[in-house]
Protein backbone atom coordinates (compact mmCIF):
# COMPACT_ATOMS: atom_id res chain seq x y z
CA UNK A 1 0.00 0.00 0.00
CA UNK A 2 2.66 2.47 1.10
CA UNK A 3 4.89 1.34 -1.76
CA UNK A 4 2.04 2.01 -4.10
CA UNK A 5 1.59 5.46 -2.74
CA UNK A 6 5.28 6.22 -3.01
CA UNK A 7 5.47 5.23 -6.66
CA UNK A 8 2.30 7.15 -7.32
CA UNK A 9 3.66 10.27 -5.66
CA UNK A 10 6.95 9.92 -7.48
CA UNK A 11 5.29 9.69 -10.86
CA UNK A 12 3.02 12.62 -10.02
CA UNK A 13 0.13 10.25 -10.23
CA UNK A 14 -1.59 11.49 -7.10
CA UNK A 15 -4.64 13.45 -7.89
CA UNK A 16 -3.62 17.03 -7.20
CA UNK A 17 -0.61 16.37 -5.03
CA UNK A 18 -0.03 19.90 -3.79
CA UNK A 19 -3.48 21.42 -4.14
CA UNK A 20 -5.34 18.72 -2.29
CA UNK A 21 -4.38 19.58 1.30
CA UNK A 22 -4.95 23.26 0.58
CA UNK A 23 -8.40 22.57 -0.85
CA UNK A 24 -9.28 20.43 2.16
CA UNK A 25 -8.29 23.33 4.40
CA UNK A 26 -10.40 25.76 2.37
CA UNK A 27 -13.35 23.36 2.57
CA UNK A 28 -12.94 23.16 6.33
CA UNK A 29 -12.79 26.95 6.63
CA UNK A 30 -16.02 27.21 4.66
CA UNK A 31 -17.58 24.53 6.87
CA UNK A 32 -16.52 26.61 9.88
CA UNK A 33 -18.11 29.73 8.40
CA UNK A 34 -21.31 27.82 7.71
CA UNK A 35 -21.57 26.01 11.03
CA UNK A 36 -20.17 28.50 13.53
CA UNK A 37 -20.71 31.84 11.81
CA UNK A 38 -23.96 30.73 10.13
CA UNK A 39 -23.15 32.36 6.76
CA UNK A 40 -25.99 31.11 4.51
CA UNK A 41 -25.56 27.66 6.10
CA UNK A 42 -28.26 26.10 3.90
CA UNK A 43 -25.99 26.49 0.91
CA UNK A 44 -22.53 26.93 2.26
CA UNK A 45 -22.62 23.66 4.19
CA UNK A 46 -23.36 21.45 1.17
CA UNK A 47 -21.00 23.52 -0.99
CA UNK A 48 -18.14 23.12 1.46
CA UNK A 49 -18.77 19.41 1.89
CA UNK A 50 -18.95 18.90 -1.85
CA UNK A 51 -15.59 20.61 -2.07
CA UNK A 52 -14.22 18.23 0.51
CA UNK A 53 -15.60 15.18 -1.32
CA UNK A 54 -14.06 16.06 -4.65
CA UNK A 55 -10.64 16.86 -3.17
CA UNK A 56 -10.07 13.72 -1.14
CA UNK A 57 -6.65 12.19 -1.74
CA UNK A 58 -7.65 9.32 -4.01
CA UNK A 59 -5.58 7.69 -6.74
CA UNK A 60 -6.07 8.99 -10.21
CA UNK A 61 -8.44 6.82 -12.26
CA UNK A 62 -9.77 5.18 -9.12
CA UNK A 63 -13.39 4.16 -9.45
CA UNK A 64 -14.04 5.76 -6.05
CA UNK A 65 -13.70 9.28 -7.43
CA UNK A 66 -17.13 10.88 -7.24
CA UNK A 67 -16.58 13.91 -9.41
CA UNK A 68 -14.74 14.19 -12.72
CA UNK A 69 -14.76 17.85 -13.69
CA UNK A 70 -12.85 16.98 -16.85
CA UNK A 71 -15.92 15.21 -18.26
CA UNK A 72 -17.67 18.56 -18.33
CA UNK A 73 -14.87 20.88 -19.40
CA UNK A 74 -12.23 18.85 -21.28
CA UNK A 75 -13.07 18.64 -25.02
CA UNK A 76 -11.38 15.24 -25.10
CA UNK A 77 -14.35 13.73 -23.25
CA UNK A 78 -17.01 15.62 -25.15
CA UNK A 79 -19.00 14.89 -28.26
CA UNK A 80 -17.49 16.85 -31.17
CA UNK A 81 -15.38 18.57 -28.50
CA UNK A 82 -18.37 20.76 -27.63
CA UNK A 83 -21.26 18.90 -26.04
CA UNK A 84 -21.08 16.85 -22.86
CA UNK A 85 -21.34 13.13 -23.46
CA UNK A 86 -24.16 12.08 -21.15
CA UNK A 87 -23.86 8.38 -22.02
CA UNK A 88 -20.15 8.39 -21.16
CA UNK A 89 -20.80 10.22 -17.90
CA UNK A 90 -23.51 7.74 -16.95
CA UNK A 91 -21.18 4.85 -17.66
CA UNK A 92 -18.05 6.16 -15.96
CA UNK A 93 -19.11 8.96 -13.64
CA UNK A 94 -19.44 8.91 -9.88
CA UNK A 95 -22.41 10.04 -7.81
CA UNK A 96 -21.56 13.70 -7.98
CA UNK A 97 -21.03 13.56 -11.75
CA UNK A 98 -24.56 12.28 -12.13
CA UNK A 99 -26.00 14.91 -9.82
CA UNK A 100 -23.97 17.61 -11.55
CA UNK A 101 -25.79 16.82 -14.78
CA UNK A 102 -28.70 18.72 -13.22
CA UNK A 103 -26.57 21.85 -13.06
CA UNK A 104 -24.92 21.35 -16.43
CA UNK A 105 -28.21 20.71 -18.19
CA UNK A 106 -29.73 23.76 -16.51
CA UNK A 107 -32.32 21.89 -14.45
CA UNK A 108 -31.66 22.95 -10.86
CA UNK A 109 -31.60 26.77 -11.04
CA UNK A 110 -35.04 27.05 -12.68
CA UNK A 111 -36.45 24.59 -10.14
CA UNK A 112 -35.04 26.71 -7.33
CA UNK A 113 -36.78 29.65 -8.98
CA UNK A 114 -40.02 27.68 -8.89
CA UNK A 115 -39.64 27.44 -5.13
CA UNK A 116 -38.68 31.11 -4.78
CA UNK A 117 -41.76 32.05 -6.80
CA UNK A 118 -43.94 29.98 -4.51
CA UNK A 119 -42.46 31.78 -1.51
CA UNK A 120 -42.59 35.33 -2.89
CA UNK A 121 -45.41 37.77 -2.41
CA UNK A 122 -45.39 40.22 -5.30
CA UNK A 123 -48.10 42.28 -3.57
CA UNK A 124 -45.84 45.21 -2.53
CA UNK A 125 -44.58 45.45 -6.10
CA UNK A 126 -48.07 45.39 -7.59
CA UNK A 127 -49.19 48.04 -5.12
CA UNK A 128 -46.31 50.34 -6.04
CA UNK A 129 -45.36 49.72 -9.69
CA UNK A 130 -42.73 52.47 -9.71
CA UNK A 131 -40.59 50.49 -7.32
CA UNK A 132 -39.91 48.02 -10.13
CA UNK A 133 -37.50 50.60 -11.58
CA UNK A 134 -35.31 50.31 -8.50
CA UNK A 135 -34.95 46.62 -9.28
CA UNK A 136 -33.64 47.61 -12.71
CA UNK A 137 -31.30 50.29 -11.36
CA UNK A 138 -29.71 47.81 -8.99
CA UNK A 139 -28.49 45.82 -12.01
CA UNK A 140 -25.92 48.58 -12.47
CA UNK A 141 -23.47 46.47 -10.48
CA UNK A 142 -23.88 43.58 -12.92
CA UNK A 143 -22.75 45.66 -15.85
CA UNK A 144 -20.05 47.68 -14.07
CA UNK A 145 -18.52 44.44 -12.86
CA UNK A 146 -18.78 43.03 -16.35
CA UNK A 147 -16.71 46.00 -17.49
CA UNK A 148 -14.34 45.60 -14.56
CA UNK A 149 -13.79 41.92 -15.33
CA UNK A 150 -13.14 42.64 -19.02
CA UNK A 151 -10.67 45.33 -18.04
CA UNK A 152 -8.88 43.04 -15.61
CA UNK A 153 -8.85 40.27 -18.23
CA UNK A 154 -7.33 42.57 -20.85
CA UNK A 155 -4.79 43.87 -18.35
CA UNK A 156 -3.53 40.39 -17.42
CA UNK A 157 -4.31 38.32 -20.51
CA UNK A 158 -2.08 35.42 -19.42
CA UNK A 159 -2.79 34.91 -15.75
CA UNK A 160 -6.47 35.96 -15.64
CA UNK A 161 -7.63 36.43 -19.20
CA UNK A 162 -11.35 36.94 -18.64
CA UNK A 163 -13.19 37.16 -21.97
CA UNK A 164 -16.75 38.39 -22.45
CA UNK A 165 -18.22 35.06 -21.35
CA UNK A 166 -16.27 34.95 -18.11
CA UNK A 167 -16.94 38.65 -17.52
CA UNK A 168 -20.70 38.13 -17.91
CA UNK A 169 -20.66 35.29 -15.43
CA UNK A 170 -18.73 37.37 -12.91
CA UNK A 171 -20.90 40.42 -13.47
CA UNK A 172 -24.06 38.51 -12.74
CA UNK A 173 -22.81 38.03 -9.15
CA UNK A 174 -24.00 41.63 -8.74
CA UNK A 175 -27.56 40.42 -9.24
CA UNK A 176 -27.16 38.88 -5.77
CA UNK A 177 -29.07 35.89 -6.99
CA UNK A 178 -27.39 32.50 -6.58
CA UNK A 179 -29.43 30.40 -9.02
CA UNK A 180 -29.20 33.06 -11.74
CA UNK A 181 -25.44 33.29 -11.33
CA UNK A 182 -25.15 29.51 -11.56
CA UNK A 183 -27.44 29.34 -14.57
CA UNK A 184 -25.37 31.88 -16.51
CA UNK A 185 -22.02 30.50 -15.43
CA UNK A 186 -22.73 26.87 -16.25
CA UNK A 187 -23.46 27.95 -19.81
CA UNK A 188 -20.86 30.64 -20.38
CA UNK A 189 -17.91 29.79 -18.14
CA UNK A 190 -18.31 26.39 -16.47
CA UNK A 191 -14.72 26.40 -15.22
CA UNK A 192 -15.47 29.40 -12.99
CA UNK A 193 -18.64 27.90 -11.50
CA UNK A 194 -17.38 27.06 -8.00
CA UNK A 195 -15.61 30.38 -7.46
CA UNK A 196 -18.61 32.37 -8.69
CA UNK A 197 -21.14 30.39 -6.71
CA UNK A 198 -19.10 30.66 -3.54
CA UNK A 199 -18.50 34.39 -4.05
CA UNK A 200 -22.20 35.03 -4.76
CA UNK A 201 -23.48 33.12 -1.74
CA UNK A 202 -20.82 34.45 0.63
CA UNK A 203 -21.50 38.06 -0.29
CA UNK A 204 -25.24 37.47 -0.02
CA UNK A 205 -24.65 36.34 3.54
CA UNK A 206 -22.60 39.48 4.10
CA UNK A 207 -25.26 41.91 2.82
CA UNK A 208 -26.03 43.21 6.33
CA UNK A 209 -22.34 44.12 6.59
CA UNK A 210 -21.75 45.44 3.05
CA UNK A 211 -24.83 47.58 2.55
CA UNK A 212 -25.35 49.83 5.61
CA UNK A 213 -22.11 51.88 5.26
CA UNK A 214 -22.87 52.52 1.59
CA UNK A 215 -26.44 53.47 2.46
CA UNK A 216 -25.26 55.98 5.03
CA UNK A 217 -22.65 57.36 2.66
CA UNK A 218 -25.04 57.85 -0.24
CA UNK A 219 -28.03 59.38 1.54
CA UNK A 220 -28.59 62.35 3.81
CA UNK A 221 -30.10 62.02 7.24
CA UNK A 222 -33.22 63.79 6.07
CA UNK A 223 -33.69 61.38 3.17
CA UNK A 224 -33.31 58.38 5.45
CA UNK A 225 -36.07 59.71 7.66
CA UNK A 226 -38.67 59.91 4.90
CA UNK A 227 -41.82 58.07 5.88
CA UNK A 228 -43.61 56.48 2.96
CA UNK A 229 -47.32 56.26 2.35
CA UNK A 230 -49.16 53.09 3.26
CA UNK A 231 -49.39 50.67 0.33
CA UNK A 232 -52.81 50.03 -1.12
CA UNK A 233 -54.32 46.59 -0.67
CA UNK A 234 -53.87 44.33 -3.69
CA UNK A 235 -56.70 42.16 -4.93
CA UNK A 236 -56.40 38.44 -5.62
CA UNK A 237 -57.16 38.99 -9.31
CA UNK A 238 -54.17 41.30 -9.66
CA UNK A 239 -51.91 38.82 -7.92
CA UNK A 240 -53.04 36.05 -10.27
CA UNK A 241 -52.82 38.09 -13.47
CA UNK A 242 -49.36 39.43 -12.58
CA UNK A 243 -47.33 36.20 -13.07
CA UNK A 244 -49.09 35.42 -16.33
CA UNK A 245 -48.48 38.90 -17.76
CA UNK A 246 -44.85 39.01 -16.64
CA UNK A 247 -44.17 35.66 -18.31
CA UNK A 248 -45.60 36.86 -21.60
CA UNK A 249 -43.83 40.24 -21.53
CA UNK A 250 -40.44 38.77 -20.63
CA UNK A 251 -40.77 36.01 -23.23
CA UNK A 252 -41.46 38.59 -25.92
CA UNK A 253 -38.39 40.68 -25.15
CA UNK A 254 -35.75 38.40 -23.58
CA UNK A 255 -36.65 34.80 -24.47
CA UNK A 256 -33.41 33.55 -22.92
CA UNK A 257 -34.58 34.60 -19.48
CA UNK A 258 -37.75 32.59 -19.70
CA UNK A 259 -36.41 29.40 -18.14
CA UNK A 260 -35.83 31.37 -14.95
CA UNK A 261 -38.66 33.90 -15.06
CA UNK A 262 -41.19 31.36 -16.34
CA UNK A 263 -40.54 28.99 -13.45
CA UNK A 264 -40.52 31.87 -10.97
CA UNK A 265 -43.92 32.95 -12.19
CA UNK A 266 -45.31 29.40 -12.28
CA UNK A 267 -44.34 29.04 -8.63
CA UNK A 268 -45.97 32.36 -7.83
CA UNK A 269 -49.14 31.44 -9.72
CA UNK A 270 -49.37 28.19 -7.75
CA UNK A 271 -49.12 30.24 -4.59
CA UNK A 272 -51.56 32.97 -5.46
CA UNK A 273 -54.34 30.89 -6.98
CA UNK A 274 -54.58 28.89 -3.78
CA UNK A 275 -56.15 25.99 -5.65
CA UNK A 276 -52.98 23.90 -5.77
CA UNK A 277 -51.91 24.31 -2.21
CA UNK A 278 -50.14 20.94 -2.18
CA UNK A 279 -48.01 21.77 -5.20
CA UNK A 280 -47.18 25.18 -3.85
CA UNK A 281 -46.15 23.74 -0.47
CA UNK A 282 -44.01 21.09 -2.16
CA UNK A 283 -42.32 23.66 -4.38
CA UNK A 284 -41.39 25.89 -1.47
CA UNK A 285 -40.39 23.16 0.95
CA UNK A 286 -39.62 19.62 -0.22
CA UNK A 287 -38.57 20.28 -3.78
CA UNK A 288 -36.64 23.41 -2.89
CA UNK A 289 -34.70 21.60 -0.16
CA UNK A 290 -33.87 18.62 -2.36
CA UNK A 291 -32.59 20.84 -5.14
CA UNK A 292 -30.65 22.98 -2.70
CA UNK A 293 -28.77 19.91 -1.50
CA UNK A 294 -28.01 18.72 -5.02
CA UNK A 295 -27.03 22.16 -6.21
CA UNK A 296 -24.82 23.03 -3.27
CA UNK A 297 -23.09 19.67 -3.19
CA UNK A 298 -22.29 19.53 -6.89
CA UNK A 299 -21.28 23.17 -7.22
CA UNK A 300 -18.88 22.65 -4.35
CA UNK A 301 -17.63 19.46 -5.95
CA UNK A 302 -16.55 21.29 -9.09
CA UNK A 303 -14.02 23.18 -6.98
CA UNK A 304 -11.07 20.92 -7.65
CA UNK A 305 -7.59 22.21 -6.97
CA UNK A 306 -6.73 22.81 -10.65
CA UNK A 307 -9.78 24.89 -11.31
CA UNK A 308 -10.08 26.70 -7.99
CA UNK A 309 -6.51 27.55 -6.96
CA UNK A 310 -5.66 30.30 -9.39
CA UNK A 311 -5.42 34.06 -9.73
CA UNK A 312 -8.81 33.95 -11.38
CA UNK A 313 -10.51 32.95 -8.14
CA UNK A 314 -8.97 35.91 -6.32
CA UNK A 315 -10.09 38.17 -9.16
CA UNK A 316 -13.63 36.81 -8.92
CA UNK A 317 -13.78 37.34 -5.16
CA UNK A 318 -12.62 40.95 -5.52
CA UNK A 319 -14.93 41.65 -8.46
CA UNK A 320 -17.85 40.04 -6.63
CA UNK A 321 -17.54 42.55 -3.82
CA UNK A 322 -17.36 45.35 -6.37
CA UNK A 323 -20.52 43.97 -7.99
CA UNK A 324 -22.47 44.03 -4.73
CA UNK A 325 -21.30 47.56 -3.91
CA UNK A 326 -22.20 48.95 -7.32
CA UNK A 327 -25.60 47.26 -7.32
CA UNK A 328 -26.34 48.84 -3.96
CA UNK A 329 -25.11 52.23 -5.18
CA UNK A 330 -27.15 51.96 -8.40
CA UNK A 331 -30.32 51.28 -6.43
CA UNK A 332 -29.62 54.09 -3.96
CA UNK A 333 -28.87 56.61 -6.71
CA UNK A 334 -32.12 55.81 -8.46
CA UNK A 335 -33.88 55.96 -5.11
CA UNK A 336 -32.53 59.46 -4.63
CA UNK A 337 -33.74 60.48 -8.08
CA UNK A 338 -37.19 59.10 -7.30
CA UNK A 339 -37.12 60.90 -3.97
CA UNK A 340 -36.40 64.22 -5.74
CA UNK A 341 -38.98 63.66 -8.47
CA UNK A 342 -41.78 62.74 -6.10
CA UNK A 343 -40.98 65.65 -3.83
CA UNK A 344 -39.70 63.51 -0.99
CA UNK A 345 -42.31 60.77 -0.96
CA UNK A 346 -39.86 57.95 -1.62
CA UNK A 347 -37.26 56.96 0.91
CA UNK A 348 -34.06 56.29 -1.10
CA UNK A 349 -33.11 53.54 1.34
CA UNK A 350 -35.52 51.18 -0.39
CA UNK A 351 -33.30 51.48 -3.49
CA UNK A 352 -30.60 49.35 -1.99
CA UNK A 353 -33.15 46.54 -1.69
CA UNK A 354 -33.13 46.37 -5.48
CA UNK A 355 -30.35 43.79 -5.23
CA UNK A 356 -32.37 40.65 -5.27
CA UNK A 357 -31.20 38.89 -2.11
CA UNK A 358 -34.74 38.29 -0.81
CA UNK A 359 -35.57 39.21 1.92
CA UNK A 360 -32.21 40.15 3.40
CA UNK A 361 -31.71 43.36 1.42
CA UNK A 362 -35.23 44.55 2.33
CA UNK A 363 -34.56 43.86 5.98
CA UNK A 364 -31.39 45.91 5.82
CA UNK A 365 -33.38 48.85 4.41
CA UNK A 366 -35.85 48.44 7.25
CA UNK A 367 -33.16 48.35 9.93
CA UNK A 368 -31.18 51.30 8.58
CA UNK A 369 -34.38 53.33 8.13
CA UNK A 370 -35.58 52.54 11.62
CA UNK A 371 -32.30 53.68 13.13
CA UNK A 372 -32.99 57.19 11.85
CA UNK A 373 -36.67 57.20 12.60
CA UNK A 374 -37.88 54.51 15.00
CA UNK A 375 -41.49 54.82 13.85
CA UNK A 376 -40.62 54.20 10.21
CA UNK A 377 -41.52 50.87 8.62
CA UNK A 378 -39.85 50.46 5.25
CA UNK A 379 -39.95 46.67 5.07
CA UNK A 380 -42.98 46.29 2.80
CA UNK A 381 -41.90 49.23 0.65
CA UNK A 382 -38.49 47.65 0.27
CA UNK A 383 -39.98 44.28 -0.69
CA UNK A 384 -41.20 45.85 -3.95
CA UNK A 385 -37.74 46.66 -5.32
CA UNK A 386 -36.47 43.46 -3.74
CA UNK A 387 -38.70 41.14 -5.75
CA UNK A 388 -38.29 43.39 -8.79
CA UNK A 389 -34.57 42.75 -8.41
CA UNK A 390 -35.18 39.03 -8.89
CA UNK A 391 -36.92 39.73 -12.19
CA UNK A 392 -34.27 42.31 -13.11
CA UNK A 393 -31.32 40.01 -12.55
CA UNK A 394 -33.03 37.19 -14.45
CA UNK A 395 -33.52 39.59 -17.36
CA UNK A 396 -29.87 40.69 -17.15
CA UNK A 397 -28.93 37.00 -17.22
CA UNK A 398 -31.11 36.55 -20.29
CA UNK A 399 -29.36 39.47 -21.97
CA UNK A 400 -25.93 37.92 -21.42
CA UNK A 401 -27.11 34.49 -22.52
CA UNK A 402 -28.68 35.82 -25.70
CA UNK A 403 -25.50 37.76 -26.54
CA UNK A 404 -22.81 35.23 -25.72
CA UNK A 405 -24.24 31.69 -25.55
CA UNK A 406 -24.05 29.83 -28.80
CA UNK B 1 -7.68 41.66 -26.96
CA UNK B 2 -6.31 45.14 -26.26
CA UNK B 3 -7.46 46.99 -23.18
CA UNK B 4 -9.20 49.65 -25.24
CA UNK B 5 -10.85 47.11 -27.51
CA UNK B 6 -12.12 45.16 -24.51
CA UNK B 7 -13.47 48.29 -22.87
CA UNK B 8 -15.11 49.45 -26.08
CA UNK B 9 -16.96 46.17 -26.49
CA UNK B 10 -17.77 46.08 -22.79
CA UNK B 11 -19.28 49.54 -22.79
CA UNK B 12 -21.44 48.67 -25.77
CA UNK B 13 -22.71 45.52 -24.05
CA UNK B 14 -23.31 47.52 -20.86
CA UNK B 15 -25.36 50.19 -22.59
CA UNK B 16 -27.41 47.71 -24.58
CA UNK B 17 -27.85 45.44 -21.56
CA UNK B 18 -28.95 48.16 -19.17
CA UNK B 19 -31.34 49.51 -21.80
CA UNK B 20 -32.96 46.10 -22.24
CA UNK B 21 -33.26 45.54 -18.49
CA UNK B 22 -34.84 48.96 -18.04
CA UNK B 23 -37.09 48.48 -21.07
CA UNK B 24 -38.47 45.20 -19.75
CA UNK B 25 -39.10 46.56 -16.28
CA UNK B 26 -40.56 49.86 -17.55
CA UNK B 27 -42.97 47.88 -19.70
CA UNK B 28 -43.88 45.79 -16.68
CA UNK B 29 -44.41 48.98 -14.71
CA UNK B 30 -46.92 50.25 -17.28
CA UNK B 31 -48.60 46.84 -17.32
CA UNK B 32 -48.93 47.04 -13.54
CA UNK B 33 -50.39 50.54 -13.77
CA UNK B 34 -52.84 49.31 -16.36
CA UNK B 35 -53.73 46.40 -14.11
CA UNK B 36 -54.49 48.85 -11.34
CA UNK B 37 -56.87 50.71 -13.67
CA UNK B 38 -58.64 47.51 -14.68
CA UNK B 39 -58.80 45.44 -11.55
CA UNK B 40 -58.51 47.80 -8.62
CA UNK B 41 -61.58 49.60 -7.48
CA UNK B 42 -61.26 51.80 -4.47
CA UNK B 43 -63.80 49.95 -2.41
CA UNK B 44 -64.34 52.27 0.43
CA UNK B 45 -67.70 50.80 1.29
CA UNK B 46 -68.43 51.49 4.89
CA UNK B 47 -68.87 47.99 6.22
CA UNK B 48 -67.52 49.09 9.50
CA UNK B 49 -67.58 46.44 12.08
CA UNK B 50 -67.77 48.05 15.40
CA UNK B 51 -65.27 46.16 17.37
CA UNK B 52 -64.26 47.08 20.79
CA UNK B 53 -61.33 45.42 22.29
CA UNK B 54 -59.42 45.79 25.38
CA UNK B 55 -55.89 46.19 24.26
CA UNK B 56 -52.97 45.23 26.32
CA UNK B 57 -49.86 47.08 25.26
CA UNK B 58 -46.80 45.15 26.26
CA UNK B 59 -44.29 47.93 26.29
CA UNK B 60 -44.00 51.17 28.11
CA UNK B 61 -44.86 53.77 25.54
CA UNK B 62 -43.35 57.15 25.15
CA UNK B 63 -45.78 59.84 26.04
CA UNK B 64 -44.68 61.58 22.91
CA UNK B 65 -46.08 58.93 20.57
CA UNK B 66 -48.97 60.71 19.05
CA UNK B 67 -52.43 59.37 19.55
CA UNK B 68 -52.92 58.91 15.80
CA UNK B 69 -49.97 56.61 15.57
CA UNK B 70 -51.10 54.58 18.53
CA UNK B 71 -54.54 54.17 17.03
CA UNK B 72 -53.01 53.13 13.74
CA UNK B 73 -50.96 50.48 15.49
CA UNK B 74 -53.95 49.22 17.46
CA UNK B 75 -56.08 49.07 14.31
CA UNK B 76 -53.41 47.12 12.49
CA UNK B 77 -52.99 44.71 15.37
CA UNK B 78 -56.71 44.07 15.66
CA UNK B 79 -57.05 43.71 11.90
CA UNK B 80 -54.27 41.14 11.88
CA UNK B 81 -55.75 39.15 14.72
CA UNK B 82 -59.26 39.24 13.26
CA UNK B 83 -57.95 38.45 9.79
CA UNK B 84 -59.66 41.41 8.19
CA UNK B 85 -58.67 44.69 6.60
CA UNK B 86 -58.07 47.85 8.55
CA UNK B 87 -60.72 49.45 6.37
CA UNK B 88 -63.41 47.45 8.18
CA UNK B 89 -62.46 48.61 11.61
CA UNK B 90 -63.09 51.72 13.55
CA UNK B 91 -61.49 52.22 16.90
CA UNK B 92 -63.90 54.02 19.14
CA UNK B 93 -61.97 53.94 22.33
CA UNK B 94 -59.08 52.22 23.90
CA UNK B 95 -58.12 51.70 27.44
CA UNK B 96 -54.91 50.51 28.88
CA UNK B 97 -55.09 47.52 31.15
CA UNK B 98 -52.14 46.75 33.29
CA UNK B 99 -49.92 43.98 32.14
CA UNK B 100 -50.00 40.88 34.29
CA UNK B 101 -46.91 39.35 32.72
CA UNK B 102 -43.89 39.18 35.01
CA UNK B 103 -41.17 41.72 34.39
CA UNK B 104 -38.78 39.01 33.25
CA UNK B 105 -41.19 37.85 30.56
CA UNK B 106 -41.53 41.38 29.29
CA UNK B 107 -37.78 41.87 29.22
CA UNK B 108 -37.47 38.58 27.34
CA UNK B 109 -39.97 39.65 24.71
CA UNK B 110 -38.20 42.97 24.19
CA UNK B 111 -34.91 41.22 23.79
CA UNK B 112 -36.27 38.71 21.30
CA UNK B 113 -37.75 41.47 19.17
CA UNK B 114 -34.57 43.51 19.29
CA UNK B 115 -32.34 40.59 18.41
CA UNK B 116 -34.15 39.97 15.14
CA UNK B 117 -33.85 42.12 12.11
Amino acid sequence: MIENMKTAAASGNFLQVVGTPLMIIIACVLLYLAIVKKFEPLLLLPIAFGMLLSNLPIFKDSSAIMMHTEYFTDPQYMLDGKYIDVAYICAHGGLLDLLYLGVKLGIYPPLIFLGIGAMTDFGPLIANPKSILLGAAAQLGVFTTFLGALFLGALFPDSIGFGVKEASSIGIIGGADGPTAIYVTKTLAPALLPAIAIAAYSYMALIPVIQPPLMKMMTTKKERQVVMEQLRPVSRTEKIVFPIVVTIVVALIVPDAIALVGMLMLGNLMRETGIVDRLSKTAQNGLMNVITIFLGLTVGATATAESFLSGRTLGIIALGLLAFCFSTIGGLLFGKIMCKLTGGKVNPLIGSAGVSAVPMAARVSQVVGQKENPSNFLLMHAMGPNVAGVIGSAVAAGVFLSMFAK
Amino acid sequence: MSVLGALGEGIMVTVVGLCIVFAVLVILMFVLMLMKKIFYKETKVETTQETEQKVQPVFEEDDEISEHELIAVLTAAIAASLNTSTYNLKIKSYKRISSNAPAWNRAGITETINSRY
